[in-house]
């Protein structure tokens, strides 16, 4: 379970460029709830997500993982409860490094780092097991670096990497957005696999309002720092595009949606 | 080139193969360009020579030699880590202070250790001659870093710490206290050319303040060398080369030094070295440029 409660993030303060990033968040997802987060760009997404991962410190107000107070946590501390999937498959993973060696890393979070062996006979063959159910005959390239995948089998891996360790939080920050629709819908569909087998509470942020709704139990709306819309549910299965750019509208007092981005279905 | 001079480029090759271990940890794994170098080699020149001539047993003295090298790389990692001073910036002040640090530490520009005993006594008078002997035990020495850094690099610890230089966002997010890694990288690398200037001290008989200029250069052109001849993927093999090339670099100094036709003076090395760097480094940029101008034409 994740709460959220009121915080507060300004970028640049007290020079030209200050940003006030989220106004007062308020959140709260119960345990293995999938969240589809959408707005345009600059309302704050990937920083709300940075915040619940660490990269962004909260200048006010409370982040709770199961009930355990993180406000303060560093990155690296997080990653024990929270596991992420970047937007750049360069981002989210060691090109230089072998796949081995990336599920190594992955599965050592959480855990003190010690001096035994990082691919040892069984943790090899455990990852064997575990990126064969991919099916993309990744098995065989195990000794491989990462940067010769592609985009979407890179995402794949990354995201087969977020379960190693055994986080129950995902975090998605338009992990398909870099793809092209086959591989994005390919990355979307093993997105919704993995996350109902490991059970996972998990949060995704989408530019496309088509994934916002298509996925997941529930989706928020954020606008200029604020959550501006919340459904799930009944409400949220009877919604479309177009209810939900209306919806948008007239959270933004009836201003016409100039964001192109939003659009894309 | 004589029989001596060749052992002599083995032996002086095998030193700096120590250097470049530790710089291929700052420059290739942390991704860490650090010129403390320059500074934590002469330290621990200085460092074992003072020890040396105060009576201390070799090995311990090397050890504290190369502990000292370590604090050095801290100072640097801190600088840049907690302080937030550009990597390059840092460990010029490091190096730049240490300069007086080893004057201190020696109390004098330069320490003789023509009676002291070393590492290389026990080895000596067993049969085989001194300039033999010395590049034998320094060989030992690197054979037994390179296995440990090996096994050390291919385990959890030392796989977060590639993770580091390679890509410290996404290491972070796995969980790798990416600047802890930073530190314990740095202190290792430097620790390692300060125990490259220890030897260096007990091989050639003396500690001199001066001896630092230039060594990063060195450790870089025996890194990129190595990469060259044996571009290898995999740990092990990947720190052989930096050993090979080590040895490569200076059996190539010293056969264009020796070579009169050529013309060129001792003092000519650090110049010779800065071009064969340059050179290195221009090389790759330019064949890719050649190979897309070719792809280009296909088209």
């Amino acid at each position: 379970m994740i709460t959220v409660n009121g915080i507060h993030v300004t970028f640049g303060r007290g020079t030209p460029l200050e940003k006030h990033a989220l106004r007062g968040v308020d959140l709260t997802i119960p345990e293995g709830q999938f969240v589809t987060v959408i707005g345009s760009n600059g309302a704050g997404k990937s920083t709300f997500l940075g915040a619940l991962a660490g990269d962004v410190i909260a200048e006010t107000g409370s982040i709770a993982i199961d009930g355990v107070d993180v406000t303060r946590w560093a990155t690296p501390k997080r990653a024990s409860l929270v596991a992420r999937v970047f937007q750049d498959p360069m981002v989210g993973s060691c090109t230089a490094l072998t796949i081995e060696e990336n599920m190594a890393l992955a599965a050592a979070r959480g855990r003190r780092r010690g001096l035994g062996f990082a691919l040892r006979g069984d943790r090899r063959r455990h990852f064997r097991e575990r990126i064969a159910e991919l099916g993309l005959g990744l098995e065989n390239r195990l000794h491989d670096r990462m940067g010769l995948l592609s985009g979407g089998q890179r995402q794949a891996v990354s995201l087969l990497m977020a379960t190693l360790a055994g986080s129950k939080i995902l975090l998605l920050d338009e992990h398909t957005a870099a793809l092209d629709p086959g591989t994005a819908e390919f990355v979307l569909g093993l997105t919704r696999r993995i996350v109902e087998e490991n059970r996972l509470t998990t949060l995704m942020v989408t530019h496309s309002m088509r994934q916002a709704l298509d996925y997941g139990d529930r989706t928020v709306m954020l606008h200029e720092g604020r959550i501006v819309l919340d459904v799930s549910g009944e409400q949220r299965a009877g919604l479309d595009v177009p209810h939900l750019l209306a919806l948008f509208a007239k959270q933004r007092g009836g201003e016409d949606i100039t964001d192109d981005s939003l659009l894309i279905g | 080139m004589s029989e001596i001079a060749f052992f002599g480029a083995v032996e002086i090759g095998l030193v700096y193969a120590l250097v470049a271990l530790g710089v291929y940890l700052s420059f290739r794994v942390l991704d860490f360009p650090d010129l403390t170098v320059d500074g934590s080699f002469p330290l621990g020149a200085a460092v074992c020579a003072t020890l040396l001539v105060a009576g201390v047993n070799p090995w311990i003295a090397s050890l504290v030699a190369a502990l000292a090298g370590s604090m050095a790389g801290l100072v640097t990692a801190t600088l840049n880590v907690r302080f937030k001073i550009l990597h390059l910036l840092a460990s010029i002040l490091t190096m730049i202070a240490l300069f007086s640090v080893n004057l201190r530490v020696m109390g004098r520009p330069n320490v003789a250790l023509l009676m002291q005993d070393t590492v290389l006594t026990p080895f000596y008078g067993l049969g085989l001659p001194d300039h033999v002997v010395r590049p034998l035990v320094v060989l030992v020495v690197v054979v037994v870093v390179v296995l440990l850094l090996a096994r050390f690099l291919n385990s959890e610890f030392g796989l977060a710490m590639r993770a580091t230089g390679v890509n410290a966002r996404m290491a972070r997010a796995q969980g790798v206290e990416t600047d802890f890694h930073i530190y314990a990288g740095m202190a290792l690398s430097n620790g390692l050319c300060a125990l490259a200037g220890a030897l260096f001290a007990q091989t050639n008989g003396f500690a001199d303040v001066t001896t630092g200029i230039g060594t990063i250069v060195v450790g870089l052109a025996a890194v990129i060398v190595g990469e060259t001849v044996l571009p290898a993927r995999a740990m092990l093999w990947a720190l052989v080369g930096c050993v090979v090339g080590s040895i490569l670099y200076r059996l190539a100094v010293q056969l264009a030094l020796s070579a009169d036709a050529i013309g060129l003076q001792a003092s000519d090395l650090n110049l010779v070295t800065a071009v064969l760097v340059a050179v290195a480094l221009i090389l790759p940029r330019m064949r890719l440029k050649a190979a897309s101008k070719k792809r280009e034409a296909v088209r």
